[in-house]
């Protein structure tokens, strides 16, 4: 059994081990072995610090946590099948990264327009915490991330009551799908 | 995950809620919660009950359908059925269970039931 970590452009640099790359359809699947049986809280963090490590240097779909196939050719098929799917989404995060926004008590409609302008898309999520406004993750250009993140706190100067977290870059969880 | 903070708002505290709420996800997934170890033990027996229920049931429609039954068999397995139906929705009442609480996970291969 082996684990889908992230999907890739067919011609990048190979991954370090115990990771390897299949090969179908002119994209590239990284797969791991399966590590952690358990499902906890580490368990996802160790997935998300490897989907990150492969970020660092290209651009990635990163796949959901548990994404299990028995053999690597079951996983080349079905990289293969939806390969249009996924090289559009390739296409669209290529160069960017996920910034993810939260805020309360703000003014919900000029923050996210003030962000979505530096943004190259955005998905609004749906509020989770009371008092919460918006919950929002944003595509932004890797080097927009530091004009970004000003914008956050320029935001947060100008509404002293309210308070928005801003956390990332995140590998683009929200924009794999369209 | 301290790193990934970008901006940190006045007060970071409001926004920790999100953690119970993952280790709860968690700890149903896996049914670790010790308090909850029982309930999700009956969860799980009442589960796998359910499922050969409905296969029996299954089963029996077929054989009612193929024809092979007399009036007072297909009668008597309408009634057993009816039974078995009730008698899992006291069960599930006992354990506090809906009926959607019986059902596996199974990923990416959907659900059990």
């Amino acid at each position: 059994v082996i684990e889908l970590f992230a999907i890739t452009r067919a011609q990048e640099p190979p991954p370090p081990p115990p990771l390897r790359v299949l090969v179908a359809g002119g994209l590239g699947a990284v797969v791991g072995p399966v590590e952690d049986e358990e499902v906890t809280a580490d368990a996802l963090w160790h997935h998300e610090q490897i989907v990150e490590a492969l970020m660092a240097d290209r651009d990635v779909l990163p796949a959901r946590y548990g994404t299990r196939f028995e053999h690597d050719e079951d996983a080349a098929q079905a990289v293969a099948a939806r390969r249009a799917t996924l090289s559009a989404a390739l296409d669209r995060v290529h160069g960017a990264v996920e910034l993810s926004v939260r805020a309360v008590k703000a003014e919900p409609l000029t923050t996210h327009s003030a962000l979505v302008a530096l943004a190259r898309d955005a998905k609004q999520l749906e509020p989770q915490a009371p008092d919460e406004i918006l919950r929002a993750a944003y595509l932004v250009d890797r080097d927009a991330v530091g004009a970004f993140t000003a914008r956050v706190a320029d935001l947060q100067a100008a509404q002293p009551d309210a308070q928005i977290l801003c956390t990332g870059p995140w590998p683009p969880y929200s924009f794999t799908e369209q | 995950m301290s790193d990934k903070i970008l901006h940190r708002p006045p007060d970071l505290d409001l926004f920790a809620t999100d953690q119970p709420r993952l280790e709860d996800a968690l700890s149903r997934r896996i049914g670790a919660d010790p308090e909850n170890v029982e309930r999700g033990l009956a969860q799980l027996v009442l589960t796998i009950v359910e499922l050969l229920r409905q296969l029996m049931e299954r089963q029996a429609l077929r054989r009612i359908d193929a024809g092979g039954l007399s009036d007072a068999q297909v009668e008597r397995l309408g009634t057993t059925f009816m039974e078995l139906d009730r008698r899992m929705e006291e069960l599930r009442g006992e354990f506090g269970l809906e009926p959607e609480d019986l059902n596996i996970d199974l990923g990416p291969l959907g659900r059990l039931l």
